[in-house]
Order: structure tokens, then sequence, then C-alpha cells
């Protein structure tokens, strides 16, 4: 689908015809992407509804008041998406990118220290996490870069411009530090590598660097003894492997997530029997371990409906790459998709076991207000390149 | 690059994310289907701890209402040595403030090997609450019942004792074990991480113990106590028990056993002194066993009270030789101065007439050789040999208390049965269990009130000058027995230095209220019992009668020589 049209000698619409595109965009939005998003934001609010309702004393709706506050604004966020055309975010891709870099350099500099690490700036009423705009503004950054160098895909050159592009924030983003969420910028980089159409050949011998790298990280330099990781992210990383080496240390987390996504069974045990939740023995409940909150909470069913809502966005969100009007509303669209998904998989895994902990929200439903306004913004995006694209149906 | 490639690496990417959405689905249907059961159960156990809710042991109360067992509120101190900072400056202070050993406490609270570990169980409440105001990171406390005995040395052998987990360990404490225990209630715990306590959940609530009143009367309890202690030291003797006993129904007013100690020391006391002897122990009751022949000899018609016999001071039985205690020439004596004088001869002359089986059911029909089924563990049910195991002197022996082995209690129920007309009585120490009533008590007759008449009539003699005349006591009739029999040695045939002196009898004669036994064992210096045993049971009976306000059926100018 990603066809070799110049888009550049199409050239951006005048500013008469605005009144004109606006009517246009609102009827050719892709409804069931925006009522998919709706409704897994709406589940999402009412699974935090549920699950905060014993953490601030004397104010059960403090994180699901302020959650709504947050998707009102990624709403606001999207429909401005909607209006801007792609085609701004190629021929801005520098400013873009070196924005975000600053930005960043800016958290490393000025950022507000949770816990041990730098990733937030403190503004006062909010807490704004440039990281997580990072996603989206990285994938049009490598979106544009590809798409320009189309025909020479296939060099070596390209591929390796591109990953030095993305190791700038990767690696800023790393040493906040933020391993997850290096993750995703990594996850993204080959999600674009890919769908750019990058030769299996050097995808292969990118798989076997990354695979060295992981090795080196987490076993070869550690055991040299140039640890890389914090010592808590290595166990995490590792302990999902050897998950019943240590219940009480590094695989706390996951032995706890686990019993409350076990102890939801099929149907739950509702929001006054989740023990794991509301007694605090599952951490970060509201954050990064919300999957196994809302598994103890609303039991497989309520699971199933979660994963069915994200199977929808991410089907549409296919549709919109296929339907694209260019290789870079393509790969764009497709670097956003493979991003979203790559979070839902981490999380959702390492919260029944079957990824490592890394640390990353879940999408649309995870409290966190940076994340859901970049996210929100991400859907936006890809509906502006819906309403623009060639509006043919194809089959994929 | 053409959209065919394209499409085809949209297809494969749609193919990895419905992988990855199967696996996590599959994922989620093996830990929310199939072990959904067992990590619930891991979830729930976490968070919930059942724990036991102590019942209050129940108090036992005298006669009078008195406390004579109780629990006090005492507080126990644990400590998690891994949270003491410094065991070398805590140990001390609390050591100085529990009156402990430092060098122990110090050793228990640097044992960083346990997370938990008993300072002091059951504490003192003030000084465990002043050490507990110093807010020591590390220990803990928790209220926890201590048995107390007010009374201290007040009945010790027959409370016995209730150890640190509050179980009855020996006495009245095991045998109302049950009902003085109660029923530990069950509470359910929720806790967080961290271990606080959000919530408790109770499951059952705590049943107390129920409350115990016991026949013993704690002021005639004091009073044969310290009559028995000053005998036993007056003789120099082994030990000695007393008991007093209401012959109508079969209370047990006091029960001493002397050497004594404080029932709160009991943990510390030898096993020796913890028995309660009065009806654990046997002894050879001698004299006082020929009531049994001659109520036996009345009953069956052979002899009348005033029938007479003549009596060598020496009679001869099978292999064996037995002569009365004092040397005389042959006497003529009725019934009722065989008994009065307690004439061996005597005793024997009349079991002889009444036959080896006719006396073997007698002794039965009082009631020895089996328990009496007073409500107290281990009580002994003596030592009778059958009539078919009888050798040839066995008559000889057995009529005046020899070879024949009897406790306390069943000794003073066969006077109690006397002195109560005839009707023996079951003896019980325990007067109501909570709010239940006093059970209707075992009784039956063993001789008919005439013969019970005229045995009475003849135990006055032996009181009035007989055998037993230091067991007067002005302005009472007394009737009673005295006793003296060598003891068993390891030969197999008697001593000749060990006694056991006894004194058993009732007042006032004409309406008993009291039946008060004494036996006094291995005294020197005496060995009689009117001599050793008679003065204590002057002085119990004396004292119980005057704190009963027993009216006196014996006008002061009575003298000692009036026959009834």
């Amino acid at each position: 689908m990603i066809e070799a049209v110049d888009t550049r000698a199409r050239g951006l619409r005048g500013r008469r015809n605005e009144a004109v595109e606006a009517a246009s965009v609102v009827r050719r939005l892709d409804w069931i992407l925006l009522a998919a998003t709706g409704a897994l934001v709406a589940y999402g609010l009412w699974a935090i509804a549920g699950i905060t309702r014993h953490d601030v004393t004397g104010n059960a709706n403090y994180y699901v008041v302020r959650q709504g506050v947050y998707a009102s604004l990624g709403l606001l966020a999207l429909v401005v998406a909607v209006f801007v055309d792609p085609e701004y975010y190629r021929r801005y891709r520098k400013q873009i990118y070196v924005g975000t870099l600053g930005l960043m350099v800016i958290v490393l500099l000025a950022g507000a220290v949770t816990r041990g690490s730098k990733r937030w700036l403190d503004l006062g009423f909010f807490k704004f996490q440039p990281s997580e705009f990072g996603k989206l503004l990285l994938v049009l950054f490598l979106a544009g870069m590809l798409a320009d160098r189309a025909k020479r895909i296939g060099d070596s050159k390209t591929v390796l411009t591109a990953i030095g592009f993305a190791a700038g924030p990767i690696f800023l983003v790393f040493v906040q530090p933020d391993l997850g969420t290096a993750m995703v910028y990594t996850a993204a980089l080959a999600g674009v590598l890919f769908l750019a159409g990058t030769r299996w050949t050097h995808l292969a011998i990118l798989g076997g660097a990354t695979l060295l790298a992981a090795l080196l990280v987490l076993w070869i330099l550690p055991a040299a003894g140039h640890p890389v990781l914090k010592s808590y992210q290595q166990q995490r990383v590792v302990g999902f492997m050897h998950r019943n080496d240590d219940p009480r240390g590094a695989t706390y987390n996951v032995t706890q997530s686990i019993n409350a996504v076990g102890a939801g069974g099929a149907t739950g045990r509702g929001v006054k029997g989740a023990t794991q939740t509301n007694l605090n023995f599952l951490p970060e409940h509201a954050t990064d371990f919300v999957f196994a909150s809302i598994a103890e909470q609303r039991g497989f069913v309520g699971v199933s409906i979660l994963l069915l809502l994200y199977l929808l966005v991410i089907w549409r969100a296919l549709k919109v790459m296929a339907g694209a009007r260019d290789a870079f509303s393509a790969i764009a669209a497709g670097g956003i998709v493979v991003a979203l998904l790559f979070q839902v998989f981490i999380n959702v895994g390492m919260t029944v076991g079957i990824a490592p902990i890394t640390g990353i929200p879940l999408p649309f439903v995870s409290v966190g207000g940076s994340a859901m306004i970049a996210n929100l913004l991400a859907i936006g995006v890809l509906e502006a390149i819906y309403v623009r694209g060639t509006g043919r149906r194809r089959r994929y | 690059m053409s959209g065919r490639v394209a499409n085809r690496r949209i297809r494969l990417l749609l193919a990895v994310f419905a992988i990855v959405f199967g696996v996590t689905l599959v994922r989620a249907v093996w830990l929310q289907g199939v072990r959904a059961q067992s990590l619930g159960r891991m979830a729930a156990s976490q968070h919930r701890t059942t724990v036991d809710l102590a019942a209050n042991r129940g108090t036992i109360y005298d006669s009078a209402g008195v406390q004579l067992a109780l629990g006090e509120q005492a507080i126990t101190v644990y400590a998690d040595p891994l949270q003491i900072r410094d065991a070398t400056k805590v140990a001390p202070a609390v050591a100085r403030i529990l009156r402990l050993d430092p060098r122990q406490v110090y050793e228990k609270l640097s044992d960083r090997k346990h997370g938990f570990v008993y300072v002091e169980r059951k504490a003192d409440a003030a000084r465990a609450a002043r050490l507990q105001r110093l807010h020591i990171t590390g220990l803990g406390f928790y209220p926890e019942e201590r048995r107390f005995y007010p009374q201290h040395g007040i009945a010790a052998q027959v409370l016995g004792y209730a150890g640190i987990d509050n179980h009855g360990l020996s006495g009245l404490e095991l045998a109302l074990d049950k009902p003085l225990a109660g029923r530990a209630g069950r509470e359910t715990l929720v806790r967080d991480p961290l271990g606080h306590v959000l919530d408790s959940i109770v499951s059952r609530p705590a049943r107390n113990g129920s409350e115990v009143s016991l026949t013993i009367n704690n002021v005639i309890q004091a009073q044969a106590e310290q009559v028995l202690r000053q005998t036993v030291q007056r003789w120099h003797a082994k030990d000695g028990t007393a008991i007093v006993l209401d012959p109508h129904t079969g209370a047990v007013l006091a029960m001493a056993v002397a050497p004594s100690y404080d029932a709160n020391n009991f943990p510390g006391v030898s096993k020796d002194l913890q028995r309660n002897r009065a009806v654990t122990d046997t002894y050879e009751p001698g004299s006082t066993f020929k009531l049994v022949t001659v109520a036996g000899a009345l009953s069956t018609g052979l002899v009348t009270p005033q029938e007479k016999f003549r009596l060598p001071y020496e009679i001869q039985v099978a292999d064996r030789r037995i002569h009365d205690a004092e040397l005389r020439g042959t006497e003529t004596m009725s019934v009722a101065t065989i008994l009065s004088k307690s004439s061996n001869v005597g005793a024997i002359t009349l079991a002889q007439l009444l036959g080896k089986d006719r006396l073997a059911s007698w002794i039965s029909r009082f009631d020895f050789g089996r328990p009496t089924g007073i409500d107290f563990p281990g009580e002994s049910q003596g030592i009778v040999l059958p009539a078919d195991k009888w050798s040839g002197s066995t008559i000889g022996n057995v009529p005046i208390g020899q070879g024949i082995a009897v406790t306390p209690i069943q000794m003073a129920s066969a006077y109690a049965a006397i002195a109560n007309g005839g009707m023996w009585t079951k003896p019980h120490l325990v007067e109501r269990v909570g709010d239940g009533l006093a059970k209707p008590v075992a009784r039956h007759r063993i001789v008919t009130r005439w013969i019970a008449h005229e045995l009475t009539s003849m135990l006055q003699n032996v009181v009035l000058d007989g055998t037993g005349t230091l067991a007067r006591i002005p302005g009472y009739h007394v009737a009673g027995k005295t006793g003296t029999a060598a003891k068993p040695d390891s030969q197999g045939g008697y001593s000749t230095s060990k006694y056991v002196a006894s004194f058993v009898g009732f007042a006032p004669a004409t309406r008993p209220r009291i039946v008060v036994l004494v036996t006094v064992d291995e005294p020197r210096g005496a060995i009689w019992g009117g001599v050793v045993a008679a003065p204590a049971f002057k002085a119990i009976a004396q004292q119980t009668l005057q704190y009963l306000s027993a009216p006196p059926d014996a006008p002061a100018q009575v003298t000692a020589t009036s026959t009834p």
C-alpha cells in the first residue's frame, strides 16, 4: 500500500479550502476507531474508579476525577490533531526531533526526582512527562525520514541513519532511568523500519545485534563487573524467568500480581472483595499493575472485554495504515500501532508473568496524565491520516 | 517498495498481533480459570489470619464465696530481635524493670535467628506497663491471664494448678478443666502488607469459663490445716491428712494435707507434696476399721451390743498369735467394750463368728475396696483382698484393720454413714459449676438406723472412757475411734517403729454435724492414735463446731464417766 507517491508535489491546501475540508474531515472520520477508543477510555475510567476507591482516604474519586480531566484534555488534543495535516509533521520533523531531544535534556537537568528517577517536569498543576509524547514524536520523525528515503530503504546506510537518530531519545530515556519507555522507543523503531520495507537481511542482523546487546547488558557485562542496568531493573527483567526464587524480594510485585489475576477468577471479586488491590498487597495497582487490578476486580470477563477493545483499536489502526495516502502516513500509522501494541503486550504480559517487569503504563487505562493525552493525541494523528487517505477499502 | 510487499508486511504484523493476543488470552484463562482457586487462596492467606481469643478461666470459690483461684490480668512481653536496635542497651533496661536476669534477657534480644521471642510470659501488669511506656522498638505486649491463688496455701493440694497456657494440670483445676477453661473464640484479622491490622472479624466469641463453688469452707480448711501442721510438727511426723465432712450431704468442708505449700508455687514443688493424699494415698487403718467388724456382727444379728465375751489376752489364728495392745488378764467384755477398749482379740472373735465371706461382704458394703467416686482426679480404690484370696490368718488381720489399705476419704465416709443414721453418702468437693444446680448426691443404706445408733453409742464410749479420751470436746458428745497401725515394711512383715496414728469420729454425737478424720504418718515420740491424732481431732472438731455454731448437746456438768 505504501506507494512512492511524491506527496511534496501536491503541497498543502490553501486557506480558503479549510471550511470545506473541516466538513469533509468530520464526514470521513473512522467512527469505529473513535468509538473503540472512547469505549476503552470509558472502560478504563470505570476500572480506575473501582481500583483507586481506597487509595486516597476521604476522597474515593480522587484519581478517577483527575483521570477524567486528562481524558478530556486528550480528547481536545485528538480533535486538534485530526485537523492538522500529517504533512506538517513530515515537513517540520527536524524541529520535532530537536524539540523532543531538548525536552528530554531539560528533564534530565531539571526534572523532578521520584523514587530515584527523573521522568517528569513539575508544572505545578500537572506532571508533564515528555517521554510519553516522545513515543509519538519519534515515530513521526522516523516515518518522515524513512519516507523521504523510500527509494534507498534497501541501503544499510538508511537503516543505520534511522537507528542513529533514534538512539538519541532512547539513550536519554534510558538514563532517566526508564527502561520500559526506552524499550517502547526501540520497538517503535523496529516497527517503522519493518513497515518502511527494510530488507530482511538487515532486520535479521538488527535482531541478532539486539539479542547480543540484551545478553551483554543482562549477563555478560554484569558478570565482568560493569553493570549497565540498575540492580532492581536487572532483577526484575531476569526475575520473571525465575519467578519462584525470591517471592518477597525482586519478584514480589509479579507474585502479588499473578495472585491478584488468579484470585479474580471468571467474574472477579468486585470492588469490595479485591483485597490484593484494596489492601495494597499489589503495588502500583493504578499504574503499572492496573491490568492485574482489573483482573482481580472484574475477572476474566472484564479482562476479555479490555483485550477485545484493544484488538478493535489495533484492527482499525491497521486499516488506517492500509488506507494511508502516502508512505509517510502509512509508516507513521504503523509505528503508532506497533508502539501501542507493544505497550499493551508488555504491560499485560508482565502482570500475568510472561514478560519482564519494566514499568510501562497500560495505554488509556493506567493513571497518568501525559500518557493519556499522548495516546489520545496519537489516535488523533491516526484519524488525521485516515480522513486524508485514499478512501479505498483494500484487503490486507 | 511495492504495495504488495507492504501489504505482506502489514499482514505479518497482524499475525504477530494475533499471536500476542492469543498468548495473553490463554495465559488469562490459565490464571483465572485453571489456577483461580489456588491463587485466590494464596491471596486470601496473606491478609487473613485466624487467631484464638483467649477465654477467661473461671474463678473457684469456697462455700462462703471466697475466691480460692482466680484469673489475674498479666501482660506477656515479647520481642522481635530483628527490630531491636541495640540489645546491649535495651536488655539491661528491660531486665531492671521486669526484674529479670540481664544476661538472659540479652541472650534473647540478641538472638537474630528468630523474629519472635518471649521476654517474659505473664509478667506483672504494672511492671510491664512501665516498660511499655518506654516505647522501645521491637518489644511487643499482649494481655494474658495468669492463674492466681489468693489464699496461697489454703487447699493447695485440692485446688491443684493451672499452668502457663491456662490448662488445668492437677487437682480440681484438672478435674474441672473443661468448665473452668470455657471455650476460646476465633477472630479473623485482616492485615495490610506491613502487618498492620486493618479489620478484625470475630467469628466466634470467646466463652469464658464457668465459675465453680466448692464445698470447702476456707475458715474450716485453714483451721484444719493449721492444726494438722502443728500436729505433724509436734510429733515430727512425715505427713498427715485431715478431713472434715458433712455426714448428711457428703460435702467436704475441709481436706487438709500436711506438709503443704503455696499454690502459686506449684511448679517448683515436688510431686510428692502436690498429691492430695486424703484421696490418692492409702494406709492400713488399724483399729478404726473394727467399726466394720462390729457393724457386721450386730447387723447379722449374731450378737447384741451388751452380749458378753470371755476374752484372753492372746488369740491364735492359723500361724499367728494376736494380742491386745495392752497386757491384761482374761476379761469379760461386751461388744461395746470391745470397740471402746479396741480389743484386737474381741474384734477377731466377732469376725470369726461372722466368717470370712460375710466379713468380706460387709467390707464391701462399707464401700472399701472401690473408689468413693469423689469428684477429685486420681482417687485410689484402696487394697482389699477378695474372700477367696484370704489365707488362714487373714481373719485375724482384716477385722482389726491390717492387711487392708484404705484412703482417708473412704474411712471418713464410712464413719459419716454411721453419723448419718446408717446412710452412706458419696463425698464431694464441688458444690456448683456455673449456673448449674447441685447434682443429687448418691447415697445408700449400709446399716439400719438402730444399728447406727448402737454403734454411735459405742463410739461415744471410746471417747468417754476408752482409747480416745483426748478427743473429748466440752459441751458436746463426741463419737469416734482411735487407730494405731504398724506400717508394712519392705520384708512383707510389719514395722516395729513406723506407725500411722489416726482418729476418726463425729460430733455432736446425738445430732452429728461433722465427721472429722485425722491421720498422722510416722509420728515420733508416741504412736497411739489416741495420743497423737485424737487431740488434733478435738481441735479441728471444736473449732469447726464453733464456726458452724452447732448447739452443744452435752451440758457442761456432764461428767466424763457418765454412760449414754
